[in-house]
């Protein structure tokens, strides 16, 4: 055996280097690693928070925008919240107050997602071929020449 | 295709809580042990089975929820509020959707699909070679695999999920390899190109986890997109999937999609 | 606006897996083929491979060296990467990358230690002032030379060799596995994909030390062995045979299946993969080789020795294309088909400069050769015990890493 001393030897590096790397890897592994599974537990926390709620739902308009919510609770665009038209609620309030104006898209091509005749829409749904149900020129709000978009049955 | 579903699991019950958080002794273990259990294979299992309080504190609790999703595809009139809402919502970067719209067009003589922009801007009408017989539309998202096959080959475990159930990415841990993104089979992942890490849709998590709908559904105008809590007998998915013949996407794959869908055609896939 | 054929998500839309990672098990089938043709020698004993042994094992270090280049090049996070290693989701295949590419690597550089530790103590012997102290270090301080230690060394190395050897081949196995494993891409699904990559990269690294072979022997005006460049015509011809079949038999049997996938895979096959598939990895890149090699075996004793060293030259060239499209194929191919199964996205050309770029590719190809350059005025790879037509112990040859540099540049350009 004495002339495997170089063996020896180079065991002993080997496993040197080996103990310093598996330490320094116990330093290394973040802090939350692991908890709840081979993931850092402190993101879950952390995508809880991770922005502020943008769309807030048709009912956080009411308080301020009463006339408006009535009318489209009664008409055909119940279910169509008003963000869908408008923008987010974060545009225009923030911690209950005012930041901006509201944004709004008036333009037909807004109707025309909803209402344009296409394949695929379902046989019922409400859609017109615009070329035939717009007289005038297609362009702009002309849809809101007629119809009034919080209950737009004429 | 059969997409025969699964009977939703019955809720397990939390794992018995019998040994308090204990954070300075993992945290010992976790320097100590590293090296043995790096070897052992055993550092996620082992930690797995400790006990902190979930996140979140008192306002909401993760054991209490188990999140699903539905999909009504007969409903569907393809304007594509829940894409622009997603984008606004979740600040999506451009070019990349987290959740899109696919139309089907078929007929005995073809079919055709389209997803311009992922629906964000809704769908133009489009001239088809053939005389098409049905045509509809499928909104499509990250299906929150229970055996997510982008999780599994995630090497840093910045993929995960949830015990609430939802898949999402670790900003901070993703070193931007991309694998994920090839492993999913439903191509719900990108790469941001501003980060250079992966994302998906995280069921608006930050809504979620404070009593709100994912944007998606809040903004969808005909409830083509229900979600909620399997955990509760009353919720309308838990009753959609328990007594509906719901599909899931790619069934074959095993993956053990959370969303589910009603009235799909076997074009879809 | 991206090129589209029929539809595909809309996500799939660039191709994430670029340039670099084709060169990546580019550069670990050479790492994995050059340890196949040392262990030949360590290993099985084929005395015909001795004067290529040492230089397939420093061939092999040195592209390890280089073996994690494109992928921190390609890595959104490079300065995340040692995640993969602090943090390892044992799920998943590719956190398995750090262990074994350390454990082999671990294993590669302790034979070479073996190897080499004669010449390592001779250099601390003879050397003075900070070269010796290097050298010494190198040494770890023993100097035993007698053959009692020798025949310690030698059974070292080839224990080391026998273990490096099912080492090579799990680290080269894996990266196919990285790919075979995705049950999403039906291109790539495939248990066969391990041994192909595999069986590639036998190809590519005897390819390459055939070249090398000849290259640094003209240089430093050694003898060519004959019977080294027939060995290793014979092996490369072997293992070709059973690439191709392999690579064929997997497209038959996707085909023969009618698997869901078939339609859009004969699509890709015939259209954006036409070009590197069809005519460089089947019929330039694999029929040609296959008759040029199948001449030099068959017909080895009515071949002039120089048309016999030049065909294996011409044929190893070729096959260094064949195997790099293949990768190509491989890893860009899979990414055109969109999981939609309904369209493929537009083509793939590299970017020429930037991170994962061409210049970049062609930068980590010289690499390699550069180190092996200096591996050889370190640790020389011809000692004295090499039957050579003039001995030029400790008179490294300067030229030979800029010849076979410039050489490997020709061989990427095919991209």
């Amino acid at each position: 055996m004495e002339h495997a001393r170089h063996v020896f030897r180079v065991v002993l590096v080997v496993i040197v280097g080996l103990a310093a790397i598996l330490i320094g890897r116990g330093f290394l592994v973040p802090k939350s690693h692991g908890i709840f599974g081979a993931y850092r537990a402190d993101n879950v926390a952390e995508q809880m928070k991770a922005r502020l709620p943008a769309h807030q739902g048709a009912a956080s308009c009411t308080p301020c925008h009463k006339g408006k919510a009535e009318t489209r609770a009664a008409g055909s665009h119940k279910t169509v919240s008003c963000e869908v038209c408008h923008a987010p609620l974060l545009r225009h309030v923030a911690e209950g107050k005012v930041t901006g104006p509201m944004p709004v898209d008036k333009a037909f091509t807004a109707c025309a997602r909803c209402h344009r005749k296409i394949q695929g829409r379902p046989e019922k749904f409400p859609q017109v071929v615009l070329e035939q149900h717009v007289t005038t020129k297609l362009e702009g709000a002309v849809c809101l020449e007629c119809h009034d978009p919080h209950s737009p049955k004429l | 295709m059969d997409h025969a579903p699964c009977t939703p699991a019955p809720t397990a019950p939390p794992p018995p809580c019998d040994a308090p958080a204990d954070a300075e002794r993992r945290g010992f273990l976790k320097i100590t042990g590293g090296a043995v259990a790096l070897l052992a294979g055993l550092d996620a299992a082992a930690n797995t089975e400790t006990h902190a309080p979930p996140p979140g504190g008192d306002a909401y609790n993760w054991e209490e929820h188990r999140w699903a999703y539905v999909i009504d595809t007969s409903k569907c009139i393809g304007c594509g509020s829940c894409v622009r809402a997603c984008k606004a919502e979740n600040e999506v970067p451009e070019g990349f959707v987290r959740t899109w719209v696919e139309r089907y067009i078929s007929g005995p003589g073809g079919s055709y699909v389209d997803s311009p922009k992922g629906g964000l801007e809704g769908f133009p009408p489009v001239p088809t070679a053939f005389t098409p017989t049905k045509a509809f539309f499928v909104p499509k998202m990250c299906n929150h695999c229970k055996e997510t096959p982008c999780v599994q080959v995630c090497p840093v475990g910045a993929s995960y999920r949830t015990k609430d159930g939802v898949v999402m990415v670790d900003g901070k841990s993703c070193i931007g390899c991309g694998y994920c993104v090839q492993a999913c089979p439903y191509g719900s992942r990108y790469l941001n190109p501003v980060t250079h890490t992966a994302e998906k849709c995280t069921w608006c998590y930050h809504r979620i986890t404070k009593g709100l709908k994912p944007a998606c559904v809040e903004v969808c105008p005909t409830s083509t997109r229900i979600f909620g809590n399997m955990l509760r007998e009353d919720e309308p998915v838990r009753q959609i999937i328990d007594h509906e013949r719901v599909s899931i996407m790619q069934g074959h794959l095993l993956t053990e999609p959370q969303c589910f869908y009603l009235h799909l055609d076997m074009e879809v896939r | 606006m991206p090129e589209i054929t029929g539809y595909a998500f809309p996500n799939d839309i660039h191709i994430h897996w670029s340039l670099m990672i084709v060169m990546y098990p580019y550069i670990t089938g050479f790492v994995a083929g050059a340890f196949i043709v040392s262990a030949l020698f360590h290993v099985f004993g084929r005395e015909e491979f001795r004067p290529v042994a040492r230089l397939a094992m420093a061939t092999s270090l040195c592209f390890m060296a280089v073996a994690t280049l494109p992928l921190n090049l390609h890595l959104g996070h490079p300065e995340r990467s040692w995640l993969v290693m602090v943090t390892p989701n044992l799920s998943s295949a590719m956190a398995g990358f750090g262990m074994l590419y350390s454990g082999y690597l671990l294993i590669l550089v302790l034979e070479v230690w073996f190897v080499w530790r004669q010449e390592i103590i001779k250099y601390a012997r003879q050397s003075r002032g900070l070269k010796r102290t290097f050298y010494a270090a190198l040494a770890l301080g023993t100097y035993d030379q007698s053959p009692e230690a020798v025949a310690v060394d030698h059974r070292a190395a080839t224990l080391l060799a026998a273990i490096g050897l099912p080492g090579a081949c799990m680290l080269h196995g894996y990266v196919g596995f990285i790919f075979g494993g995705i049950k999403a891409n039906p291109w790539w699904s495939t248990p066969l994909m391990p041994v192909i990559f595999l069986l590639s990269a036998a190809v590519s690294g005897i390819a390459l030390l055939s070249i090398l072979y000849q290259v640094v022997a003209k240089l430093n005006r050694r003898v060519i062995e004959g019977r080294t460049v027939a060995a290793l015509a014979r092996w490369l011809w072997f293992f070709l045979i059973l690439t191709i079949t392999l690579e064929l038999l997997e497209i038959i049997m996707l085909a023969y299946e009618k698997s869901e996938a078939w339609h859009i895979i004969s699509q890709l096959l015939t259209t954006r993969l036409e070009f590197s598939f069809i005519t460089i990895q089947m019929v330039v890149g694999g029929l040609i080789p296959l008759i040029l090699l199948g001449v030099v075996v068959l017909m080895d004793k009515y071949l002039h020795e120089r048309i016999r060293n030049t065909l294996c030259i011409a044929s190893s060239i070729l096959l260094l294309i064949q195997v790099f499209s293949m990768r190509w194929n491989i890893v860009i191919g899979g990414q055109l088909l969109s999981k939609s199964f309904r369209g493929l996205r537009s083509p793939y050309s590299p970017e020429v400069f930037g991170r994962e770029g061409v210049l970049m590719a062609i930068v980590l190809v010289i690499l390699p050769f550069v180190l092996l350059w200096l591996f050889n005025r370190v640790l020389p790879i011809f000692g004295d015990d090499l039957p050579a037509g003039g001995a030029h112990h400790g008179d490294p040859p300067r030229a030979a890493a800029g010849a076979a540099a410039g050489a490997a540049v020709a061989e990427v350009e095919p991209a």
